[in-house]
């Protein structure tokens, strides 16, 4: 006989294998992302000038102590330019991952729960969207509505959540039969209960292992589409702005490209960092999803 | 036989994604706010070759007549006319096609045979230097952006170092080989021409290693992980406790588990490197189907990148399906009844 | 093991041959490579870099586009032409004298050919190809024919050939006959081998596929290739009565500025065609590599949409190009590439008006706002993306003009558009502050001042919702013969515009190149293109 408590309080507690800060990793990895955000979230007030301030007599100055990382084209401090540009790196991460997961998993949920028709129809949505190779849609879609930030995020929200789907009603699928499942069901709980107090729970895993890498590969997007054009605008001190800013003078004055480009490193490793942490601390055997 | 089924519902289901593929292109081509014309014939243009144009790329019909055009065209293999070249959107994409199936080629090489290797050496070495160095490259290879990349790689070894050429498929003074696959390295070896293989060769080292990292980086990750898992496993320590050489259980039992997974991932990675192949090309003056799709894009040239789209998504559905084909003969389960 | 290995590289294969069979050749005429330029190699091959990217035909009576314009100047000779940098006389080409006379309702323009021309495939230039280049480009009536049918007034029955070497053209008065001229020195008028495309001629097409990427021309050079998104072969015409040291000419199409610099500084290519200021100041003092700038005839300029409140104020719009820090913009910015410029006419032709008045008061353009009773103006600024003329990033400009105008109070709000979103706005009226860049068809001053004035004409004046009677006198003094008078007129009207119209002129861009110190000869003309045939490296 199955002890309802029991199960239902294991089905909550995610399953982890070692406590997650152990790894020295995964606190080199915490402790980025913590500098990233607060560089993001205190912008104003960590940024020695204003991001935008033209000054064209100090242009295209080398680092110094009046300027850590020198100054860019129109003489605007490139320190405080790539700190707000923390601000809209987070933003985009942020909100793309949340959007495209919610909808994503919204829509894993309904394909795992009511299968049939409905979750092949849905399913063979997901291949269409995971068809597409992601910047080549995203650039039709920045192209169609025009180019911004918003634009540019919505084409990658749009290229994103299709994993979201997959991966959620795979764990849907695998879960649906077991235990808790039918211990629950003994126990009279409605069908969103299950779905919102056990599977839910379980699936979560391998979605947040997945948000943490799309958060560093949508900035990624995001400046990739910003290079050519699509995304931020000049004078946004986003930091693919920033890198095509200073491509055609890279062979004089490389820190114009050369900082923004290590911010991007920094930012996307570390939550590259995070979910390998994530993957490493749960059952491997969660993480991969088919 | 049960391949056979196998492989119609496949291709069935490949076609139903280009469907769907094809509207949403469509539609996201179709309903934007500006008219791609007036940006094709130029700021000089008088209304009266506006309108002759609309009418000739039927911009005037209703949308649903037009995808109609468009898809009956389809079947016919024309994909209509680029508005910003003027040219069959067909004869576009034979052109630049080639050039990025060389150099995706080239990247997948470079994936698979410094990554697994890469994988394979990390996980025997867990936890010491090799380890460490091989997961702190594949992060930075996973983290950071091949735009980027490419402007340093070029700066460095081309501009300052001079050791490689920095754009372009093959040397200025060179030749192209005659055209039977469209990739240079290819066509010089049949046409026994050791001067362009050599030139062409030389400039796909850059933009390869370049596009290359990324998947490098995942197919490393990937290799170790699934090694790993393998190696803990019970049938290893069988095979260990059974007295066989420590190579050989690696090489033999481990890689071969190992490398399913990996497997599994090639058809994902060859679609991941169209995407990155768009900024690539664009850095390293490659004349392929990033570039046009670029320029498509920038112009609302509709048709081309309807057409780009078209192609570069037929690829991670077909190139899904060269894997599954794959994995059918590789993991034995399958192969039973 | 090696099972897993086969099996990877069999996928490998199939993924190939799925290759192959997609990258198979096709009847296409672009997908076989061209011969390599080694008439001669790399010591007489002149190698330019150059965004390419607009290319679309060299048939000269199709192309309208700047880099075809530039090829195509050296493949095909015009009746006349201009020498050097004056751009206000055409001189003698294929015609040794032209006889204009006044026949009622028309002028007769007889021109008399030069006789021994022989175009690149050996055929004699005569009337009749003169005839043909001529009727052909008005029946295929493509982006340029408007020069012929609508400036000049011609129909197809308006060129004939009254013997082998006398062409006669009637144009209606309407119609000026300095400006017919200069029109026929500008690659429209590319004389083209009639003989020659009546043989490739397909479903009356005027032999315009044939020409696409090949040429029937007379000129130092003739087409040998265009591989598409590549590059574009001229190599030397045995044939021409102009013999060029060069022996070819490959433009490279290669986009991006800092890869055209390095090649440049590495000796790969002889001229790099589209550097940006910054890489021009960094070529300075580098062994092996020169620099020059030419005037160009493009203006870059801020247009204010005068049917758009508050900006239907002429106050409002006097405030706002007197706010602009136009020396900045050009020393700092341009870095000295270009010119302060704020009239309709640029440098280089007749009309130009040097008169300058705006540089940044603020307390003046305040003053203005407050006159006009407007003090809390918010805009939206259409600018494009990528590198405007002169070499300066388009957002740089934009956020530097934000600033200037910030300075007296009015806020503008950026939005960085693709072209093609961009012109169909300003096309369709809609835009507030639209900045762009325009270079006349033609060299003459009309050729700015009608868009830039008459309403009716659809162009830059209906764009900005401007409908002024300054129309009718842009439009006299077209007319006029006498230079002196036509001048004077032109001051008039371009002193009108400067403090009415709805334009913020900013600058006439330099055009800028890179070089190898060993290329001499290489003189850039502000139309849009260089005589290669005097060229040597």
């Amino acid at each position: 006989m199955v002890n309802a408590a029991a199960v239902s309080a294991r089905g909550l507690r995610l399953v982890a294998r070692a406590p997650i800060l152990a790894n020295p990793l995964n606190v080199v990895a915490f402790v980025l992302i913590a500098v990233f955000a607060l560089c993001a979230l205190f912008a104003p007030l960590l940024a020695p000038y204003d991001p935008l301030f033209q000054d064209l007599g100090i242009r295209l100055t080398p680092p110094s102590p009046e300027h850590w990382l020198g100054t860019d084209s129109l003489g605007r401090d490139i320190l405080s330019r790539i700190l707000y540009g923390a601000r809209i790196s987070l933003l985009v991460g942020v909100v793309v991952v949340v959007s495209a997961g919610l909808v994503g998993t919204a829509i894993g949920l309904v394909a795992g729960y009511v299968g049939g028709f409905v979750d092949e129809a849905l399913m063979r949505l997901t291949e269409v969207f995971l068809a597409f190779p992601a910047l080549i849609l995203a650039m039709a879609i920045a192209g169609a509505l025009g180019p911004s930030l918003t634009n540019a995020i919505i084409a990658i929200a749009a290229v994103t959540w299709a994993v979201y789907a997959r991966l959620t009603r795979g764990q849907i699928l695998s879960l649906r039969r077991r235990e808790f499942v039918e211990a629950a069901r003994a126990m009279g709980a409605t069908q969103m209960r299950i779905v919102v107090r056990h599977l839910l729970p379980n699936a979560l895993a391998p979605l947040m292992i997945q948000a943490s890498f799309d958060l560093g590969s949508s900035i990624i997007a995001a400046a990739g589409l910003s290079f050519i054009g699509f995304g931020a605008q000049p004078p946004t001190p986003e930091w693919g702005v920033m890198i095509s800013e200073g491509r055609n003078y890279i062979s004089t004055q490389p820190w114009l490209s050369l900082f923004p480009g290590l911010a991007i490193l920094l930012a996307v490793g570390s939550f590259n960092l995070l979910g390998d942490g994530l993957r490493d601390a749960f059952d491997p055997r969660l993480s991969r999803a088919d | 036989m049960r391949f056979l089924g196998f492989l119609t519902r496949r291709i069935v289901g490949i076609a139903a994604v280009m469907v769907g593929v094809s509207i949403i292109t469509f539609a996201i081509s179709h309903v934007i706010p500006a008219d791609p014309v007036a940006a094709a014939l130029g700021d000089h243009a008088t209304d009266q070759q506006i309108e002759a144009f609309r009418a000739e790329y039927h911009l005037d019909r209703p949308l649903p007549e037009q995808y109609l055009t468009y898809v009956t065209g389809l079947a016919r293999g024309d994909l209509g006319r680029s508005i910003r070249t003027r040219r069959p959107v067909s004869d576009d994409l034979f052109d630049s096609f080639p050039a990025t199936i060389e150099l995706s080629l080239a990247a997948l090489l470079v994936a698979i045979v410094v990554g697994i290797p890469a994988g394979v050496w990390s996980a025997i070495s867990r936890g010491r230097l090799p380890d460490h160095l091989v997961r702190l490259l594949s992060l930075i290879g996973g983290s950071i952006p091949v735009f980027w990349l490419g402007l340093i790689v070029i700066g460095l070894f081309y501009y300052q170092l001079g050791w490689l050429p920095g754009g372009a498929r093959i040397d200025t003074f060179v030749t192209p080989p005659p055209t039977r696959t469209g990739l240079y390295i290819v066509d010089s070896l049949i046409a026994g021409d050791l001067e362009a293989f050599r030139s062409s060769l030389l400039h796909l080292v850059l933009p390869a290693l370049t596009l290359g990292y990324f998947s490098t980086a995942v197919i490393a990750r990937m290799t170790r992980s699934s090694m790993l898992e393998v190696l803990g496993q019970d049938y290893m320590r069988t095979a260990r406790a059974k007295g066989l050489q420590e190579r050989l259980i690696i090489l033999r039992h481990g890689l071969r588990n190992a490398l399913i997974p990996t497997v599994t991932i090639l058809g994902l990675t060859f679609g991941s490197l169209l995407s990155g192949a768009v900024l690539t090309e664009t850095i390293f003056s490659w004349p392929g189907l990033g570039r046009y799709a670029t320029a498509a894009a920038i112009a609302l040239d509709f048709p081309a990148v309807l057409g780009v789209t078209l192609l570069a998504a037929i690829v991670y559905p077909i190139g899904n399906l060269v894997v599954d084909i794959a994995y059918f003969w590789l993991d034995p389960r399958t192969q039973r009844g | 093991m090696f099972k897993q290995l086969r099996h990877i590289s069999m996928a490998l294969a199939v993924a190939a041959l799925v290759a192959a069979a997609c990258g198979a050749p096709t009847p296409s005429a672009s997908s076989s490579p061209g011969a390599s330029p080694s008439a001669g190699g790399a010591a007489s091959t002149l190698v330019i870099d150059r965004d390419t990217s607009d290319l679309i035909s060299l048939d000269p009576a199709v192309l309208y586009e700047f880099s075809a314009v530039f090829a195509t100047h050296n493949v095909y000779e015009t009746l006349v032409k201009f020498e050097g940098t004056d751009l206000t006389t055409p001189k003698p080409g294929l015609a040794t004298s032209w006889d204009i006379k006044d026949a009622g309702s028309n002028w007769d323009i007889t021109f008399k050919l030069k006789s021994g021309v022989k175009f690149a495939s050996g055929n004699p230039l005569t009337a009749d190809d003169v005839v043909y280049s001529v009727q052909r480009a008005i029946k295929l009536n493509k982006s340029p024919a408007f020069l012929f049918t609508d400036i000049a007034g011609l129909k197809a029955e308006s060129i004939k050939a009254t013997d082998p070497t006398t062409v006669v053209v009637t144009m209606p008065k309407t119609s000026s006959t300095q400006t017919f001229l200069i029109i026929l020195t500008f690659t429209i008028g590319g004389v083209v081998d009639s003989k020659e495309l009546k043989t490739k001629e397909t479903a009356g097409d005027f032999g315009s596929a044939y020409l696409l990427d090949h040429s029937a021309g007379s000129g130092p050079f003739s087409v040998d290739h265009w591989t598409k998104n590549t590059e574009v072969l001229l190599k030397a015409n045995p044939n021409s009565a102009t013999k060029p040291s060069l022996s070819a000419v490959l433009f490279k199409h290669v986009p991006e500025p800092t890869n055209q610099q390095f090649a440049l500084e590495k000796g790969d290519i002889d001229i790099a065609n589209d550097l940006g200021s910054e890489q021009i100041a960094a070529l300075q003092g580098k062994a092996g590599v020169t620099t020059t700038s030419a005037d160009s005839l493009l203006l870059v300029y801020v247009g204010m949409n005068a049917m758009f409140k508050p900006l239907d104020n002429v106050k409002v719009r006097e405030a706002l190009r007197t706010a602009v820090d136009y020396d900045g913009i050009v020393k700092n910015l341009l870095k000295g590439n270009g010119k302060k410029v704020q009239g309709i006419v640029p440098k280089g032709l007749a009309g130009y008006n040097e008169s300058t008045p705006f540089q940044a008061d603020v307390a003046k353009a305040k003053s203005l706002l407050q006159e006009a009773g407007q003090t809390n103006i918010s805009l939206e600024f259409l600018v494009p993306t990528g590198s405007a003329p002169g070499g300066v990033a388009w957002s740089d400009l934009a956020a530097k003009l934000k600033s200037d105008w910030a300075a007296i109070g009015v806020t503008v709000n950026i939005k960085q558009t693709a072209t093609a979103e961009l012109l169909a706005t300003y096309r369709a009226q809609k835009g507030q502050l639209v900045m762009i860049n325009w270079g006349p068809d033609y060299p003459d001053p009309g050729a700015n001042v009608n868009p830039f004035t008459d309403y009716k004409a659809k162009s830059i004046s209906f764009r900005n919702g401007w409908d002024d009677p300054i129309a009718t006198k842009a439009h006299e003094a077209e007319l006029i013969s006498d230079p002196a008078k036509r001048v004077a007129a032109y001051k008039e009207i371009t002193d009108y515009v400067l403090h009415n119209g709805p334009y913020v002129v900013l600058y006439q861009p330099a055009e800028l190149f890179g070089l190898r110190s060993n290329v001499k000869g290489f003189n850039w003309s502000s139309i849009g293109w260089a005589e290669l045939a005097s060229v040597t490296k």
